[in-house]
């Protein structure tokens, strides 16, 4: 992931809009991290374990897993919510992320 | 003409509106930029018993660094254009991911979302908005770094900056979230760049662990506000205890609560219980167990004699209190001492450790709460009456038996005239107490729906008449709340506002600020 710098392209900005940033503050440009990415989740089954399976898996919210739910229901679901089920935004579930955790409900497999 | 888009910002023309998502797209590309009805859905959702339209963002900006951010504001306030900023977004009975007003901006900051420290020695986290407490949580486990995270119950999907923001409490002995925030960064509406505290100094390396700084001190003032975006956090977190011991005390009758608190508040300022203990009606943790269905049908609210009937089914209290010991197992064992001595005096209390309540779900999630583990069981609450309304009222009490009972039996008569049930509880406090009652309603039921917005509003006007403040609340309401605070606390917010954020970019009517 990018690093937070305040250079370069940011310059340019200032200019521009000189009349609205009267007093660029720029201190922190030199002493910005040195930092890992950001989040991403590794696939399906780590989503499921770490948002559903806290409600899914504890008589919480139905079961859903090995119902052949459709996929397109699962990702209709996860992005408007259900009544009391939250929805979930395309910044907390990434569409490509999504697809993958619609694959891992809605296929039937045996649990291990 | 149809509008491409569904919600437009108050005063801002489509033209307008077109050329500030053009500048949003340069800065941050045409994928962080979300304008459709489907993109913008997730946003939408909201428990409050009004119309979600109300509070329909006209898009959402996922932003992903300070920079970014920096010329966010710049655009906004080149258009005109507010823009309500959520971190990890699920203030569920608060107001959810949906900003205040129609037609505001969504900035979500969920994918700015970097552990940027935790310091295992001096047990302290800095961290960006989008970070959730699961995310901190494996990465505490994976670094095997031996610290506790206290979070709310929403837990893993819920996240320490917009939590600590709104001021929201866990279950640890660092509950009250806000007294353990040490240090902030803000974008202000003008684009420049603070740090609080410590933090305005370059390269001093107390920003986490020293909270005052020089001067007046800042940080409340970017906590329930519009006055700038937060995109860094510090705060501290707890060394994990050589020994826990979770327990659960019962009470039969409503009336106790005084006996409760009573006995709790001594224990709780002298710091013998020093976590955020909860105190908790049945109808609260009864969701977990039972189903209100099978005990009452038809409208109005659950009665007396069949509440009695779950409780007695489900083994729970009428109250029950939750709280724990940390320590070493010898200091754990002399404060045991003391609370059981305490709580044993009268004889009205049945004292459950886990050895009793191990296999109880109760017992199990919230246990889980006052060690920082992630749960999403309180969850069941909306089981109860279904349809998905809730709403948090959340007034302040006095640690003071009397004045806790007389809450709770106002709140209860209250909530009788509209039909609805009293799922409420006391928790954290030392010399205060939360009173936080889960209005909950069927949203897909109009009638109920309209019965739950009359209630929470008498439920405002009756308690500030008696002097009792809320300490949190939903979007729908807070100009109200804002109200019962009086004017001269409202001008002072006003004259804040247009100091730091002239043209009012920065989420217009948060706290009734605008
Ligand atoms: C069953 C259930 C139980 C709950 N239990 C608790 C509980 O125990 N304790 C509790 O506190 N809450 C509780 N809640 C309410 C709520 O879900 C939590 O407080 C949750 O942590 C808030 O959402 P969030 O952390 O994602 O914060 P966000 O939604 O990201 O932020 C909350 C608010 O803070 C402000 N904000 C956020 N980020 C920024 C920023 N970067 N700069 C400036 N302002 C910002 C905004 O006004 C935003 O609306 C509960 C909810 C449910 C449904």
């Amino acid at each position: 992931m990018k690093e937070t710098r305040l250079g370069g392209a940011f310059v340019v900005f200032g200019f521009m809009l000189v009349i609205f940033f009267p007093a660029i503050n720029h201190a922190w440009s030199a002493q910005e991290e040195k930092l890992s990415a950001g989040f991403a989740w590794k696939d399906g089954a780590e989503i499921y374990a770490k948002i559903c399976a806290y409600c899914h898996e504890a008589q919480v919210g139905p079961p859903i897993r090995n119902r052949e739910l459709p996929i397109s229901y699962i990702r209709t679901i996860v992005r408007n919510g259900n009544r009391a089920m939250p929805s979930f935004r395309s910044s907390e579930i990434d569409d490509e992320s999504l697809t993958k955790l619609a694959d891992f409900i809605s296929k039937t497999e045996a649990q291990h | 003409m149809t509008s491409k888009y569904i919600a437009l910002p108050k005063s801002v023309t489509e033209k307008v509106f077109d050329a500030a998502i053009n500048d949003f797209r340069s800065v941050l590309g045409d994928a962080a930029v979300l304008i459709s009805a489907e993109q913008l859905a997730p946003y939408i959702k909201t428990m409050m018993p009004v119309s979600d339209a109300e509070h329909a963002p006209s898009a959402a900006l996922l932003a992903t660094t300070v920079e970014q951010i920096q010329k966010i504001v710049g655009i906004c306030n080149r258009y005109k254009v507010p823009i309500w900023t959520i971190s990890t977004g699920k203030n569920l009975g608060y107001g959810s991911a949906a900003p205040a007003e129609r037609g505001q901006v969504v900035l979500d900051l969920k994918r700015m979302n970097r552990i940027l420290e935790v310091d295992k020695d001096l047990a302290f986290a800095l961290v960006e908005p989008g970070v959730t407490y699961q995310q901190l949580d494996d990465y505490i486990k994976e670094h095997k770094l031996g610290l506790w995270l206290s979070m709310p119950a929403p837990s893993a999907i819920a996240g320490p900056v917009g939590n600590t923001l709104d001021r929201g409490v866990g279950y640890t002995p660092y509950g009250e979230h806000f007294l353990f925030a040490c240090g902030m960064e803000v974008v202000l509406a003008n684009g420049e760049v603070l740090r609080t505290g410590m933090g305005s100094m370059p390269n001093s390396n107390t920003w986490q662990v020293f909270k005052w700084g020089y001067g007046p001190y800042l940080d409340g003032i970017f906590t329930q506000s519009n006055y700038g975006i937060v995109t860094k956090f510090g705060f501290w977190l707890m060394p994990e205890p050589p020994a826990f011991k979770p327990f659960v005390i019962q009470y039969e009758y409503e009336e106790d609560i005084v006996e409760i608190v009573e006995t709790i508040r001594p224990l709780r300022i002298s710091g013998v219980i020093p976590n955020a203990v909860v105190i908790a009606h049945a109808l609260y943790e009864a969701p977990v167990k039972a189903r209100r269905s099978d005990y009452v049908s038809g409208p109005g609210s659950i009665p007396d004699e069949a509440v009695y009937r779950i409780m007695k089914d489900h083994k729970l209290g009428i109250w029950n209190v939750y709280a724990a010991l940390y320590g070493t197992q010898e200091q754990i064992d002399v404060n045991w001492k003391i609370v059981t001595q305490a709580f044993g005096r009268s004889g009205k209390a049945k004292i459950l450790t886990e050895q009793e309540a191990a296999e109880d779900p109760a017992f199990v999630y919230r246990a889980k709460l006052m060690r920082g583990e992630m749960t999403l069981t309180e969850f069941s609450l909306y089981n109860w009456r279904g349809g998905g309304g809730s709403m948090w009222f959340a007034p302040v009490s006095q640690a003071r038996g009397s004045e806790t009972l007389k809450q709770m039996a106002l709140t209860k008569q209250i909530l009788a005239k509209y039909g609805l049930d009293y799922s409420g509880e006391f928790i954290v406090g030392m010399r205060d107490m939360h009173h936080i009652v889960d209005v909950l309603y069927d949203k897909t039921d109009p009638e109920q729906t309209k019965a739950a917005y009359q209630c929470f509003d008498e439920l405002l006007t009756e308690f500030s008449a008696r002097g009792y403040g809320t300490y949190r609340v939903n979007t729908a309401f807070m100009d109200k709340v804002a109200e019962t605070y009086g004017p001269v606390q409202r001008n002072v917010h006003k004259t804040l506002k247009k100091a730091l954020d002239p043209n009012g970019i920065l989420a217009p009517g948060k706290s009734g600020i605008r």
